[in-house]
């Protein structure tokens, strides 16, 4: 009984360690982030636009609902690091004349605030000055607006606006390569030709505020200044990836624990089940001196109670425990300035409500049938159990069998329902390890189909601004580049049937070699020369199907608005854009032959002087490499991935052992008879222990399939839920991720049925065997 | 009743006997004691025997008197605390766990109270199972049918009466063609005339195989049917019983 319950507050235990790690991971972040932002006040709209003079910056702040606004800046620059090869990159954001900035306030981490005095002291966020060890004093070499400017480094800050930083275009992080830096207004305006005016605004918002109401006075005064739209928080990315993150935490706070509570259930059934058996004649002797059968309820169902909350606190322990490690990942990519894990008293309180449901649901059968037992009934001994020959052709079969595989065979059919149970959670053990080793395989075949055969550039390069085809040559002259391939990327606003969508469009050309649009089965797909290729998640939202017309307008620029047909749908890995023929986007935007980037393949030898000539071209804005934004990725989905993929296997042993165990224990408790009998009529123990093993073995061999069906199952659904705007996961297949789950699972199963096996070697025969049934 | 021998002409009758043939069992001083210091139960007290081959001998005694434990140590079930047991000469005292597995797979065969048949094996099974560690095994059909069943041999335990069940379990015992059947009360838990029909099958198993067979109980009566009867109580041998004419088991009574 004691391992019966060590084997429930085990399992109780792993689900609800989950349970508390997630859910109070989720608080604490949410917690950490509401009171980062507030006390930062971090911003509930933005704008970016062209040029817009300083003194609609009071205008903007007697927007009702406007509580306070900030006008600033911002430019993206690259930089010239000693520490890398590659030219990195830098989002400058300007910090204001007086004091601290009013939205998005900054929290210095080490050093001091720039002097207003001193036009090249900077503050550089903590991520990036970390990852390339910038000293306090040290210099940057910045290209602004294709001059060249030394900054210097005084201090290094964090901001609510950057806690996830990741470069224009990308999906991770990647700190050595990005960054960002704030300056003094004077000095950034006057680098980008901007004196006396802002190109960003960033508002925050009264309680009780109408943000739409807000977007759209921002938008009427703005629209003049080549505003792109008011945005809110859902479309500034730091924000957006939190919220994401919060809501996969949700998603893993309730799938895994359900798993292992349902287990859970299982066991307390079959532990009190068989308590209740072997207890029957002291039931019905507990019942004859008159106690209630309430009162014998009662003394079984406390015994499923202190399951429950040895597991719950288990849980508790391992949850924090868990939560802690947690955190101290997030905090490698979420940069609050800390980030403590606690759980609130309602999430605690909940794991020990989970914890009793799970064991009462499981105890509720065997109790109540203690609760039922007449005491006259329970003093006379069971009836033997009765087996009988079921269907013919299970009949054939057991003839082919010899004596003890045939008990073997009798015993599940005899049992069903126990040994569906001891299945099921075999199964269960096995599915969660095929979740589990599913992940990866997803990861690397995303990684395979984005990078390998949609992108495969060496280097995209992005203009300041759109520019004429011709530059394409200039990009062709650069040393080291082998192909050069023009695109356009342009934010567009897409309207149909009353909705509206924020989204860019790819312009890709005819025959693109490098970057490529991928449609079903990695197939490339060759955009027709006219019409718009849409993402499933962007057509989703816009209600938007093949052959329909939608319209389009720029958020930039002229503002050209287009109505365009919707030519296809594409299911890709990565993003939720939108795409078309680069000249037939060109033509409708009423821009011919202009790109705003190119992707380049490099001839590796020269890949030195290919990094210093890009660091001299004033007119490239932004580098990606692939090869650093895939091992970014790859090593991103490792650290979360890896960490998890090893809680699962610790659980999924423990689950698929804790099953055994007991379903094993069980086993041996009511065949101790028949396994003694085998052992007098001279039968070793190796033969005598096959029954039982071999019991176990044909159960876990029967719930492979089953648990491998599941496991693609949850796989997939779970797919469904990590699905993101920025990613659609496909379904993987992959053998070996099954065939290590089924293996794994059936060593698990195999090592707890040989420790319940020493119980054959002490089994006392003589006893055994002159007990009555 | 004829009490024919005393305590002491034992050891002169087992001696004379001994001097004939070679015993399948010979014991020497065999005591066992349960548990240690106060609570130490002596349940044999250096006991001397000898048991001949092919002989049917009943060990006769009230509960608690040593006979099932005497019975236990010869199927190598359990262990002596002291004494030796030679059986064919060889020391089963002095043999392990594996080599005692292997003494009753090849010799033994065992008939309890309590039937002990395994409830998901048909009547014919149980018998067959034996089958898969004799060397030259009884057919099922065959053993079932020498103790009567052979019509009911696709039954399970749970659909065959005690008497039934106890007669497949000789049938099981039998089956192995051992040279030594013990059986521990095989009447205890049946009504007279089940348990005549068993002791039939036990009498002639003995005749016709000459499976030296050894049966403990507590029924005067059934001790009729013996060529010795062995007197047991408090762990010792009080007598030693030869029955010149044993009684078939249809004229007993109890």
């Amino acid at each position: 009984m004691r391992l019966h319950a060590a084997g429930v507050a085990l399992v109780l235990g792993c689900g609800l360690s989950v349970f508390v790690m997630a859910v109070g991971m989720r608080e604490s972040l949410e917690r950490t982030r509401a009171s980062y932002y507030a006390l930062n006040r971090m911003a509930n709209l933005g704008v970016s636009l062209v040029r817009a003079p300083n003194r609609l910056e009071q205008d903007l702040a007697d927007i009702p609902g406007v509580e306070a606004v900030e006008t600033r800046v911002a430019a993206l620059a690259l930089l010239e690091l000693p520490q890398i090869q590659e030219p990195a990159s830098a989002r400058l954001v300007s910090l204001p004349l007086l004091g601290r900035p009013r939205v998005n306030d900054l929290v210095l981490a080490r050093g001091r605030w720039p002097d207003p005095a001193h036009a090249d002291e900077v503050l550089v966020n903590q991520a990036f000055a970390d990852a390339l060890h910038l000293p306090l004093g040290g210099s940057l070499q910045a290209t602004l607006y294709g001059r060249r400017q030394q900054l210097r480094i005084v201090g290094v800050a964090n901001s609510p606006e950057f806690v996830f930083v990741a470069a224009p275009g990308e999906l991770f992080p990647q700190p050595d390569r990005f960054g960002v830096i704030w300056m003094g207004r004077r000095a950034l305006a006057q680098a980008f030709d901007l004196n006396g005016a802002f190109n960003e605004a960033v508002f925050r918002l009264g309680r009780g505020a109408n943000a739409a109401a807000v977007s759209r006075s921002i938008d009427l005064k703005l629209r003049p200044y080549g505003s792109s739209g008011a945005y809110g928080r859902d479309r500034m990315i730091s924000d957006r990836y939190l919220s994401e993150e919060l809501r996969q935490l949700a998603t893993m706070a309730t799938f895994l624990p359900a798993f292992f509570l349902v287990v859970a259930a299982f066991l307390v059934n079959i532990a009190l089940g068989r308590v209740i058996a072997t207890e029957r004649s002291n039931i019905g002797l507990l019942k004859a001196f008159g106690y209630t059968d309430a009162a014998v309820a009662w003394h079984y169902a406390k015994s499923a109670l202190i399951f429950a909350m040895i597991g719950a606190l288990l849980g508790i322990v391992g949850g924090i425990g868990f939560g802690r490690g947690v955190a101290g990942i997030y905090l490698r990519y979420y940069h609050f300035p800390a980030l403590e894990f606690s759980a609130s008293l309602p999430t605690y309180l909940w794991a020990f409500v989970a914890a009793i449901g799970a064991a009462g649901l499981g105890a509720i059968v065997s109790v109540m049938r203690a609760a039922r037992l007449a005491p006259a009934t329970a003093l006379t001994p069971p009836r033997p159990t009765a087996f009988f020959e079921t269907g013919r052709s299970i009949a054939a079969l057991s003839k082919r069998l010899d004596a003890k595989s045939r008990i073997i065979l009798r015993r599940i059919i005899r049992f069903p329902r126990r040994a569906a149970t001891t299945a099921l959670g075999i199964a269960f053990a096995i599915a969660l390890l095929v979740v589990s080793r599913t992940f990866p395989a997803v990861m690397d075949h995303l990684l395979h189909v984005h990078f390998d055969v949609a992108n495969r550039q060496a280097v995209t390069l992005s203009f300041m601004q759109p520019r004429e085809m011709g530059a394409l040559h200039d990009i062709q002259r650069l040393p080291g580049v082998i192909y050069a391939e023009p695109f356009r990327i342009d934010e567009l606003i897409f309207r149909h049937g009353g909705r509206m969508v924020h989204e860019a469009v790819f312009g890709v050309p005819a025959n693109a070699r490098l970057n490529r649009v991928i449609g079903q089965r990695e197939q490339t797909l060759t955009l027709p020369p006219s019409g718009m290729v849409l993402a499933q998640a962007l057509a989703v939202k816009l209600h938007a199907a093949p052959g329909d017309s939608i319209s389009v307008e720029q958020t930039t620029g002229r503002r050209i608005e287009a109505n365009v047909r919707v030519s296809g749908i594409i299911e890709p890995m990565v993003g939720s854009s939108a795409y078309m023929d680069l000249d037939a986007l060109s033509r409708l935007l009423g821009e011919p032959r202009r790109m705003t980037g190119a992707h380049v393949q490099l001839d590796q030898t020269q890949y030195a002087a290919f990094n210093r000539a890009i660091k001299a071209t004033p007119a490239i804005a932004g580098a990606s490499f692939v090869r650093l934004a895939q091992a970014s990725m790859r090593r991103n989905f490792e650290e979360g991935v890896g960490m998890m993929n090893f809680i699962y296997a610790a659980f999924a042993a423990v689950m698929a052992g804790g099953v055994a165990f007991s379903a094993a224990r069980i086993t041996l408790a009511e065949q101790e008879r028949d396994l003694a009998t085998l052992r007098v009529l001279g039968f070793t123990r190796l033969e005598a222990s096959y029954v039982l093993v071999g019991e176990l073995l044909v159960l876990a061999l029967l719930a492979a399939p089953f648990g491998c069906l599941l496991g693609a199952g949850l796989a997939m659904w779970l797919m469904k839920l990590f699905e993101t705007d920025m990613y659609a996961f496909p379904f993987v297949f992959e053998p070996q991720g099954y065939a290590f789950a089924v293996t794994f699972t059936l060593a698990c199963v195999l090592t707890a049925a040989l420790i319940v096996r020493t119980g054959i070697d002490r089994l006392d025969m003589v006893g055994v065997l002159k007990a009555r049934d | 009743m004829r009490l024919i021998c005393i305590n002491t002409q034992l050891s002169n009758w087992t001696n004379e006997k001994s001097s004939t043939m070679a015993p399948v069992f010979a014991l020497r001083n065999l005591t066992k004691v349960y548990g240690e210091g106060a609570t130490a139960v002596r349940a044999l007290s250096e006991v001397d025997l000898e048991i001949d081959d092919k002989e049917l001998m009943i060990l006769l005694g009230p509960s608690g008197s040593g006979k099932s434990t005497l019975l236990n140590i010869l199927g190598g079930l359990d262990r002596a605390t002291s004494g030796e047991v030679l059986f064919r000469g060889e020391l089963l005292t002095a043999m392990d766990d594996a080599a005692l597995t292997q003494f009753r797979r090849r010799h033994v065969g065992f008939i309890f109270q309590f039937y002990n048949l395994i409830p998901s094996l048909t009547a014919r099974e149980n018998v067959e199972i034996v089958g898969e560690i004799a060397d030259d095994p009884l057919p099922a059909a065959e053993a079932l049918s020498l103790v009567g069943l052979g019509e009911r041999l696709d039954h399970f335990p749970a659909q065959l009466s005690g008497g039934e069940q106890q007669r497949v379990a000789v049938a099981r015992a039998i089956a192995k063609r051992p040279a030594i059947l013990l059986c521990d009360e095989p009447t205890g838990a049946l009504d007279v005339k089940t348990g005549v029909r068993v002791l039939e099958a036990l009498q002639q198993i003995n005749e016709r195989y000459g499976s030296t067979t050894l049966i403990v109980t507590h029924n005067a009566d059934v001790a009729r049917m013996g060529q010795r009867v062995i007197h047991f109580s408090d762990g010792r041998i009080r007598g030693v019983e030869t029955n010149a004419h044993p009684a078939p088991p249809s004229e007993l009574v109890w």
